[in-house]
């Protein structure tokens, strides 16, 4: 029989090999994050400062390309089929929310949806991936990577305790993730861009640094208005379209079941 | 008149990431315009100047209007004022800090969006599978990158429907609201209902293949060129090193 109708062996070294890489992803992940805020470093065009621009862009990225190493080759062949739907998502439906000129990103619905339909790791790892693939087009995004992922990670998770099984769960859910995104994105946006790429969150940004605060203090502020509200307003849409989706078709992917993420509404 | 450069996608990748990061530690305004020229060069050599300029400047523009607000407006330095009216306070620094981060940026911009106008997608996709890296990672990108036309495509189809039987067609914002709605649960529904007919698919042929498989799409490749990419790999990490480590002990 052909090796590739085998299911593959589970070796002790490759459990090993992948837990190793999401342990050092998360810890340069962390790392780097609380090292930037403990030093604040000064200067960001000076000499260091371009260092610390580089060394956050690529400790955000190696970071997000490792766990998304250690948690791809564990994804079935069903989620693996949906991350390139969802990353497909997020763009049109982020367009289309761009084109009617509404304050709002909404560019993570897709990655919400594994998320939720998936779990976390299929979450983080299509945030990944569609930071990846979405840096083809806008190289900017790639450092935002890491944060992307923990988008998807959250949203798995909200959906494993039960942030699903009642309408309103879902924005809460999405609030809370929103805060934490925001304040792990806002070193990159503060470090290696000197700020925000958006004429509007530009405008909060200035505000708080015309009252004295600190650039990275700003940004930090800035996402804390910005991302909760989107972030809730993404969990909601994606829990709306999950409930939409028959039960025959959110009844097959296995983490639906296994968790009871839809509580009396999921596959009995 | 559009020419193509027959280089492996690796190889223009990690050049473009070498010159990325000697051009950021280098913090030079003549390296990085002369970079950006460069670029624009190239491009108009391939015949891609027009398309460049378009999707950069779309990048660009609103970054540069940030920097200006948040550097420019508010500068917090000590540098010669330019003018001061309330919290405003325009300075010379400020407008040289956001100039220089905007030309950082500048440089990543016009770099990555050449890669991307210079290499082959069915190229990369092929370069990925033929390397180390899992099987599912060539799969995701290919699926994404052609994915992306056909959903755009039937979100177009369903708008298209939706508004023949008119459908969604209300103002304010619970018209949008509806007209979101009534082009996503299609859009969603349909697009999982194919992901998940192609997974049985793709599961029934053994994905991801294991071990090696032959590919009917060669990637040309070269002694030469596996040297330039591991050369601007080792630029890419010591150049910035180089540059900046006399500047660790000076501050």
């Amino acid at each position: 029989m052909s090796p590739n109708l085998l299911l593959p062996e589970e070796s002790a070294t490759r459990v090993m090999r992948r837990r190793l890489l999401a342990i050092t992803g998360t810890l340069l992940l962390v790392g780097t994050y609380l090292t930037l805020v403990i030093t604040q470093p000064m200067g960001i065009v000076e000499g260091l400062g371009r260092g610390v621009a580089l060394a956050t862009f690529a400790a955000y990225l190696a970071a997000a390309v490792l766990l998304l190493l250690a948690v791809l080759p564990d994804l079935p062949v069903s989620t693996l089929t949906l991350i390139p739907v969802a990353l497909a998502l997020n763009i049109i439906l982020g367009q289309f929310v761009g084109s009617v000129m509404v304050p709002l990103y909404l560019d993570s619905i897709g990655t919400v949806l594994v998320g939720f339909l998936a779990g976390r790791r299929a979450g983080a790892a299509t945030g990944v991936l569609s930071t990846l693939i979405w840096s083809l087009f806008a190289p900017t995004v790639l450092p935002f990577a890491a944060g992307a992922a923990l988008v998807g990670f959250l949203a798995g998770t909200a959906a494993r305790f039960g942030a699903l099984r009642r309408p309103y769960f879902a924005p809460v859910a999405g609030l809370v993730a929103g805060v934490l995104v925001g304040v792990v994105s806002s070193p990159v946006a503060a470090f290696v861009y000197g700020g925000t790429s958006g004429v509007g969150t530009g405008a909060v940004v200035a505000a708080f640094r015309s009252m004295g605060d600190s650039l990275l203090s700003a940004v930090t502020k800035q996402a804390l208005i910005s991302d909760p509200g989107d972030k809730a307003i993404v969990f909601l849409i994606a829990a709306l379209l999950v409930y939409a989706l028959p039960k025959r078709l959110s009844g097959s992917f296995e983490f639906i079941r296994r968790h009871r993420v839809l509580g009396q509404r999921g596959p009995k | 008149m559009s020419r193509s450069i027959s280089l492996h996608p690796f190889t223009v990748l990690s050049l473009a990431v070498a010159t990325v990061t000697i051009t950021t530690a280098a913090g030079s305004w003549l390296l990085g315009c002369a970079v950006i020229t460069a670029c624009l060069v190239l491009a108009g050599w391939v015949g891609r100047l027009q398309r460049l300029v378009v999707m950069a400047v779309a990048i660009l523009l609103p970054t540069f209007a940030s920097l200006l607000l948040i550097h420019g407006l508010v500068a917090t330095d000590a540098s010669a004022l330019i003018a001061a009216a309330g919290p405003f306070r325009v300075t010379t620094g400020g407008l040289e800090t956001a100039m220089t981060l905007g030309l950082r940026t500048a440089v990543l911009v016009v770099v990555g969006l050449l890669c991307t106008l210079l290499i082959d997608t069915h190229q990369l996709v092929a370069a990925i599978d033929l390397s180390p890296a899992p099987p599912q990672v060539g799969y995701l990108l290919a699926a994404s990158l052609f994915l992306l036309p056909q959903m755009a495509e039937k979100q177009r189809a369903i708008g298209q429907a939706q508004t023949l039987r008119k459908a969604g067609t209300g103002r304010g914002l619970t018209g949008w609201l509806k007209r979101v709605r009534l082009r996503a649960v299609p859009l969603v529904l349909a697009s999982l209902q194919d992901a998940h007919d192609r997974s049985v698919h793709l599961a029934a042929r053994g994905f991801p293949a294991a071990g090696a498989h032959t590919r009917l799409r060669a990637v040309q490749d070269s002694l030469i060129q596996r040297r330039i990419r591991w050369v601007a790999l080792f630029c890419a990490v010591m150049g910035p090193l180089v540059i900046l480590a006399p500047l660790w002990g000076s501050k």
